[in-house]
């Protein structure tokens, strides 16, 4: 026998997998603790979530037991330059979109996204950032007449 | 039968209303602007154009959705056969043949009998919904609570077992999307529950910002993960007619595609996802030469061709009967119809015929503008291709950002279409798929509901699903489908079906 068979936890993946779903359904039981089950006749708010909160529970336990039983792929590496530019630019439109409107929330996103790429060129996003923002203002602003503000700090709208 | 062509003709008198063609022409061409960037599928354009349609009555609204479906579910079929990247599930298969036909020179026949199979099948899926409307409404109008509940359980059964990866995975999915759905105020009781003190949440979590943050943000974080070497046909498309010898390989094909999409389109649960693959192992086994699949066969492109387009229809049917969404796809018309003040289910036949009638006399429209004019400008769409993906993901970003905004109007709605575009990110690099979940979030609502009625009527006896013959009859199905698939040697198929 080889090393390789003899691990205790032989897919890293789908023990991981089991773990998240155990996670999920702990967390929900936690949060639905205070609420009335109420009986199979009657059900109160609770008892779905409950009874799915278990069910994912147990599905987690299965999960993780077949992730001890046969062997299945390993952890993906991840990556933290993606998902923090990326989701960042999404966080930044919706914190900016409102207060200063998408004069400076479009621009923004595709500037920040942009840095997730390694491929990206700062000029060439810079430029394409004031292209899509008038492409954007044009279409969703004033062609389709969608009520999100431009720049409430400069024409008051 | 003269009720199915009263039906079809009423139905035409209003989608061949000069505004709602319109509608529909602009349905398409955006939908397939949007849907032919690499990595847009159809769910996140609808999500994100579905504001364009928020100041239209509410049948020019769905007229143009359904073009922006149809439109989003071509792009795909063109970037699967230009740049070997299925814009979705369903035109994974495409690549294998159709990619292969574009480097050799062919690629304008594949998009050409890509596009004539996909008419031929949304006609046949056209009448077929025509046809089926009437009479399953009638059926959909006898079915209590206990049948409804067990017909959706029905459904998930169906959703694991055609969900990639492993079964047991696929249900943790469900389930999770089950509980995500009980999320805001209980229906009945009115308490709050797993809000987290968010006031936008007691709502529910909004269905367009969980599809768009699983699908849309989470695959530009898988695309910029893996850049991988986008090949976009150099060579000529070449023509796109094709001749005598193609379309005579192609007839066979183009029907049993139609019929295998058309028939597993129809089934709660995402069947249509299916329905290539199907059509393809059918393809492949039928053939004199099967070692030409994989090679450039044209049959390989026109049979799942014919059965994505004619599932991608035939899936409207538990939409439009039972007010069940079989899909995501589907569940974002709900959203759509929701907002115009539509519920979906039997009763739309009869109040809103005009609805009813024209939706589905425009989608033969649709189609229709997808060959004739689409077609042609096959150009366009190739230089929008060679747009690099540094450029293009911004962009996408800029537009998801705006459509979740608009839709509700609310910042919020962006932070949790980010949240949950990072949660995609985890269920991918645990292995998870998220079409099941997005399916149990779909469901979640209406099954709490039906079951809560259910047991209320049964006085809390759960043998009342044994006792009822419908609803005993659907959980049987849904347990035999679970346990074939369960079974060794069906498993090891499937594997391989999901693996080709």
């Amino acid at each position: 026998m080889t090393q390789e068979t003899k691990r205790f936890i032989r897919a890293p993946q789908d023990m991981a997998a089991g773990l998240f779903l155990i996670g999920l359904g702990a967390f929900a039981l936690w949060q639905n603790a205070g609420l009335e089950r109420g009986t199979l006749r009657v059900f109160g708010p609770g008892m779905m979530p409950t009874i799915l909160a278990w069910a994912c529970v147990v599905a987690g336990f299965a999960v993780g037991i077949g992730a001890m039983l046969w062997n299945g792929p390993k952890l993906e590496r991840w990556t933290f330059r993606g998902p923090l530019f990326i989701l960042g630019s999404a966080v930044a439109f919706g914190l900016t979109v409102r207060p200063l409107g998408m004069a400076v929330a479009a621009p923004l996103a595709v500037l920040l996204s942009s840095m997730a790429s390694s491929e990206t060129k700062l000029g060439e996003a810079a430029i394409f950032a004031i292209v899509i923002t008038v492409f954007c203002l044009g279409l969703f602003r004033f062609m389709l007449n969608l009520p999100i503000p431009v720049a409430p700090w400069a024409i008051g709208y | 039968m003269f009720d199915l062509i009263g039906n079809l003709a009423h139905g035409f008198s209003i989608a061949l209303s000069l505004q709602n063609i319109a509608l529909c022409f602009a349905g398409v061409m955006i939908g397939t602007l949007i849907g032919v960037l690499p990595g847009v599928g159809p769910i996140a354009t609808i999500a994100m154009l579905l504001p364009l349609t928020f100041k239209l009555d509410p049948t020019g609204a769905l007229i143009m959705l359904a073009g922006i479906y149809y439109g989003a579910q071509y792009g795909g079929s063109t970037t699967a056969i230009l740049v070997n990247i299925p814009g979705e599930a369903t035109s994974v298969v495409t690549t294998l043949d159709g990619h292969q036909m574009a480097k050799q020179g062919r690629a304008g026949i594949a998009l050409g009998v890509a596009a004539l199979g996909s008419f031929f099948a949304g006609t046949v899926a056209t009448l077929v919904i025509a046809a089926l409307g009437v009479p399953l409404t009638k059926v959909a109008l006898l079915f209590g609570p206990a049948e409804y509940f067990a017909l959706m359980v029905a459904g998930l059964a169906f959703a694991v077992v055609l969900a990639r990866g492993s079964l047991l995975k696929a249900t943790g999915m469900i389930l999770a999307g089950l509980l995500l759905a009980t999320i805001g105020t209980d229906l009945e009781t009115g308490e709050e529950r797993m809000t987290l003190g968010f006031s936008t949440l007691s709502d529910g979590l909004d269905f367009a910002v969980l599809a768009m943050g699983l699908f849309g943000f989470a695959e530009i974080l898988r695309n910029i993960e893996n850049p991988e070497a986008r090949d976009v046909t150099r060579g000529k498309i070449g023509r796109l007619l094709p001749n005598m010898d193609d379309i005579k390989r192609c007839i066979a094909p183009v029907l049993r595609g139609t019929a295998i999409g058309g028939a597993l389109g129809i089934l709660p649960g995402n069947g249509a996802v299916l329905g290539p693959f199907a059509s393809y192992t059918v393809e492949k086994k039928l053939a004199k030469d099967p070692s030409r699949f994989g090679r450039g066969a044209i049959e390989g492109v026109a049979g799942p061709e014919s059965a994505n387009n004619a599932g991608a229809q035939t899936s409207f049917i538990p939409l439009l009967t039972l007010g069940i969404p079989p899909n995501a796809v589907m569940a974002l018309m709900v959203g759509a119809m929701t907002i115009h003040g539509i519920i979906p289910g039997p009763l739309v036949m009869s109040k809103s015929p005009d609805l009813f009638w024209g939706m589905i006399a425009s989608m033969w429209v649709g189609n229709f503008l997808l060959l004739v004019i689409n077609l042609p400008l096959i150009g366009l769409w190739v230089r929008l291709l060679k747009v690099p993906y540094r450029l293009m993901f911004p962009a996408i970003m800029v537009f998801c950002c705006i459509g979740i905004y608009s839709i509700n109007n609310s910042p919020q709605d962006v932070l949790f279409t980010a949240f949950f575009g990072f949660a995609g990110y985890v269920l991918y690099k645990f292995g998870f798929e998220p079409a099941p979940l997005l399916l149990g979030y779909v469901l979640g609502r209406l099954m709490e509901e039906k079951l809560r009625q259910a047991m209320i009527l049964a006085r809390g006896d759960f043998m009342t699903f044994v006792y009822n013959p419908i609803a005993a009859g659907m959980l049987a199905v849904a347990v035999i489908v679970v346990v074939i698939a369960v079974l060794p040697s069906v498993s090891k198929s499937r594997d391989q079906v999901f693996t080709e």
